[in-house]
């Protein structure tokens, strides 16, 4: 056995982060760890890779003890990791950021710019990878600079390889390159470890499948033996059923976009004469690739950019030059689509979190002053209802896992009870058993009577939930769609530009 | 069960505090090590030095109400500095919307006819007023032309000097006396602020500073206004998707900061000195002190309290063991200096990690844009 850890027990404070959990990895093995949010993996990991101590329990390798102090110590054992977010340089040059921490040397004392290229270009041909080496790494796709977090490792000459929720910033595309590269490597030996909640991927790549929950390990098996559906009701704890949504009469125009025109630096318009309805009662979905304009019209409905022509109306009434409070006081909640930068602060306790657009309510303030009990009872009561796993009311919100905090803000924003909310993303990188429940939220919604706008670029997650669909490209409506008349081929071809050859439905 | 929940929010509550003070109460501890290092090379022996400081700084009646009188303004430029910086406006020209607001204080004071008492008052708010104008004219250039806020708050300390410099050179001299001083004339003696105590300095306006603790304690626990001024310094896009209007906020944190700032000054006027005297606040360096102790007390209004008295026993027992034991006066600069770099350590940290944070955030919406 190439790698093994036994028995580790992770503390923090109260919480048990891992309890008891066994891991084995043999040599050119697959071994994908799943679990929802919060169930220990990204734990388990960082304390293989030296960024956690565990409270208890050891670390083998090829049978001999380890103790890692820092990610230094497990480097010098041949583990490496492929962070979810990369460590990069941004302003350097891929060769750069490659050979970064073992540079080669001229005359041991500058810094080889020829033979850090040389080198990269060796690395991409043993290893089939392909990419420039003189590339600057901000002016990366980020498929591209996932390659290069993966030649780094391959440079410091890892034969472990930990990949940590890989796929979670990746488009399609991209996440089949990647899972190609992974079963590349161990086909040449490497032994990887792989941390998901994508269990279609875990299908496609891995050889055994461990699984986790609540910090426990609660089986493992090989893939061959399992399925999605085992693996999914292991993960939850529970069977997933397949959600009926009944059919429902709308009523009356909540939200009207017109004739929206914003116009970007170059002349070129982002959002061009765009037009689109959300009545009471419906959930509507814009479909697309990201970066066809889908951010800014969020932007442009919730306040935060300043529109060029066309209006906005909320309830028949224009919200055109309203500050993004009086949007709110008009009806319009947003679950925002990067929660980090937008739906919450990082060292804001919870209840912080948690009030924020609700900081004028009755039981929040009153005159200005802030109601210390309503508060928490508010705050509690959210985390109650919306299953919020956290640490208490006073922790910080960066310290919620993002399956946690997604719901906190899904929370807060439904609880604003406003005609209107709009759903960006709203279930990014959250596992099977938080999406379930945000959708439910969501018909909950829409049973209410309220208006749903929908975008994802989770073409899934789309067709399940919406009554109607609008294709967005290239900051148009490239088309409309009742539900029952969406197939994944229709919109896909819409969505890369391509021309619907049916006229346009509806 | 519930005994168990509120030891649990003991110890939570114990937890946090010691989370708050552990790095200054390193600091300070680092610090005061530097300080004996220094000493032991002016060949004294550190622990009978310190012991004489903390006795001539603190354990002393006569010291220990000269150290209040010295803390009041720090307390008060402390106060001015955080309330702008927790809301993520880095105000750093406390000093110069001290000297303009004390000025404006004074001239008034000297000029406005009437009772003692109300013109007192008066001139108070007169000075208020002056100091938050003065540093609502850095919010502007920062709100209207993207100023940076840092440069023009601090070259904004400058400007306040020289202007106040030349007034008590020329025109509102004083030449009741030799004239030579650099300074105006004398208030009312009905004007100046009661003492405490009969034979000590230490005069009303420690009360004042006490009563400001309060505001801002007020003001940052239990007001909207506290909200979502902190939210904008931990992250102003959040704050903003929320719908908190953050010229407003900037607005009134910068004027909030600049009349506190100007009471510090103003305090110190008719409470110990009753005049203006030109460089009066640069050579003391109270807003630097001030800064220092927010900067100490992470921002925390009751720990800048007692950091600020800490740092003002520190300057009193630094003269007291100059007269006594001759080490010079500088050695509590060091330890001061050495306490503040102590704990920016950890919040530089903090200012990368946030930086690497928000320029992850940035390349993901790059790239999808």
């Amino acid at each position: 056995m190439l790698l093994e850890m036994k028995h580790i027990t992770k503390e923090y404070g109260t919480l048990r982060a891992n309890d008891d959990v066994d891991l084995s990895l043999r040599e050119g093995e697959i071994l994908a760890v799943v679990g929802e949010n919060g169930a220990g993996k990204s734990t388990l990991m960082k304390i293989l890779y030296g960024l956690e101590k565990p409270t208890e329990g050891d670390i083998y390798i090829n049978g001999e003890l380890q103790k890692f102090r820092s990610p230094h110590d497990a480097m010098a054992k041949k583990i490496g990791m492929v962070q979810q977010h990369f460590m990069l340089l941004q302003p350097c040059t891929v060769a750069e950021n490659i050979v970064y921490g073992h540079e080669p040397k001229k005359s041991g004392i500058f810094f080889d710019r020829k033979r850090a290229a040389a080198i990269t270009k060796e690395l991409c041909e043993k290893y089939g990878l392909s990419i420039d080496p003189s590339l600057i790494v901000s002016n990366c796709p980020v498929g591209l600079q996932q390659r290069v977090e993966i030649l780094k490792v391959l440079y410091q000459d890892a034969s472990i390889i930990i990949f940590d929720e890989p796929s979670a910033v990746l488009t399609p595309q991209e996440v089949g390159e990647l899972l190609k590269t992974i079963k590349k490597l161990a086909s040449m030996g490497k032994s990887i470890i792989i941390i998901t909640h994508k269990l279609s991927e875990v299908m496609e790549v891995a050889d055994r499948v461990m699984v986790m929950r609540q910090g426990k390990r609660i089986k493992e098996m090989a893939k061959s033996e399992t399925s999605i559906e085992e693996l999914s009701f292991l993960m939850v704890g529970r069977h997933i059923v397949e959600r009926k949504i009944p059919p429902q009469e709308t009523t009356g125009t909540v939200l009207d976009v017109q004739d929206l025109v914003l116009s970007g630096s170059d002349k070129k318009n982002i959002l061009d004469h765009f037009s689109i309805h959300v009545d009471a009662g419906e959930i509507v979905g814009i479909a697309g690739v990201s970066g066809n304009g889908q951010s800014e019209l969020i932007e442009c409905i919730t306040g935060l950019t300043q529109i060029t022509s066309g209006d906005i109306l909320i309830c028949g009434k224009t919200i055109v030059g309203k500050t993004v409070g009086e949007r709110r006081t008009a009806g319009c909640a947003c679950i925002p689509e990067d929660r980090y930068l937008w739906g919450c602060a990082k060292q804001a306790t919870l209840t912080e979190t948690s009030i924020m657009a609700h900081q004028r309510e009755p039981a929040i303030s009153r005159y200005g002053i802030l109601n210390t009990k309503g508060i928490q009872k508010f705050t509690s009561g959210l985390l109650e209802r919306y299953d919020v796993r956290s640490g208490g009311l006073s922790q910080k919100t960066g310290e919620l896992s993002g399956g946690n905090l997604q719901k906190m803000i899904v929370a807060r924003e439904i609880e604003l009870n406003s005609n209107l909310l709009i759903a960006a993303e709203p279930t990014r990188g959250v596992d099977i058993g938080a999406m379930e429940f945000i959708h439910s939220r969501l018909l909950d919604k829409r049973a209410k009577g309220d208006a749903v706008l929908l975008i994802s670029s989770e073409l899934t997650e789309i067709m399940t939930l919406s009554d109607r669909i609008y294709v967005i490209y290239d900051g148009k409506v490239a088309g409309e769609f009742r539900k029952q008349d969406a197939t994944e081929e229709s919109l896909g071809i819409l969505m890369m530009g391509g021309e619907s050859n049916e006229p346009k439905a509806v | 069960m519930s005994q168990k929940l509120s030891n649990r929010r003991i110890t939570s509550g114990l937890h946090s505090a010691w989370n708050t003070m552990r790095q200054p109460l390193i600091a300070t501890i680092l610090g005061l090590l530097v300080g004996a290092v220094v000493i032991l090379a002016c060949g004294k022996n550190p622990l009978s030095v310190y012991a004489e400081m903390f006795d001539k700084s603190f354990l002393k009646s006569y010291y220990l109400f000269s150290t209040l009188t010295r803390a009041t303004p720090i307390i008060l430029c402390a106060m001015a500095t955080a309330i702008a910086w927790r809301a993520g406006y880095i105000n750093i020209g406390v000093e110069g919307q001290m000297i303009i607001g004390a000025f404006a204080a004074t001239v008034s004071a000297l000029f406005i006819p009437g009772s003692p008492i109300l013109i007192a008052i008066i001139s108070f708010i007169i000075g208020m007023v002056a100091g938050a104008l003065y540093a609502l004219l850095p919010a502007v250039l920062t709100w209207k032309f993207r100023v940076s806020m840092v440069i023009c708050t601090l070259m904004l300390d400058y400007v306040a000097s020289y202007i106040t410099s030349y007034f008590v050179t020329y025109p509102l001299k004083d030449v009741s006396g030799d004239g030579l001083a650099l300074q105006t004339a004398q208030l009312d003696p009905g004007m100046w602020l009661p003492r405490l105590t009969p034979k000590n300095t230490l005069h009303f306006g420690f009360i004042i500073a006490i009563l400001v603790v309060v505001f801002m304690v007020f003001i940052t626990k239990k007001t909207v206004f506290g909200y979502e001024s902190k939210m904008s310094g931990f992250n102003p896009s959040f704050a903003r998707y929320g719908g908190t209007k953050q010229v407003k906020v900037m607005m009134i944190t910068m004027a909030l900061s600049g009349a506190i700032a100007s009471l510090a000054g103003t305090v110190e006027i008719f409470g110990l000195k009753y005049r203006y005297a030109d460089s009066m606040f640069t050579s003391t360096s109270y807003a630097w002190t001030g800064l220092m102790a927010a900067l100490i007390a992470n921002l925390n209004p009751v720990g800048m309290f007692f950091v600020s008295i800490f740092l003002a026993g520190l300057q009193i027992g630094g003269s007291a063991i100059q007269r006594s034991l001759g080490i010079p006066l500088e050695i509590s600069t060091i330890i001061q200096c050495c306490i503040t770099l102590f704990v920016s350590v950890k919040l530089v940290f903090n200012f990368i990690k946030k930086r690497k944070a928000k320029s992850t955030a940035a390349e993901k919406g790059g790239e999808k844009a």
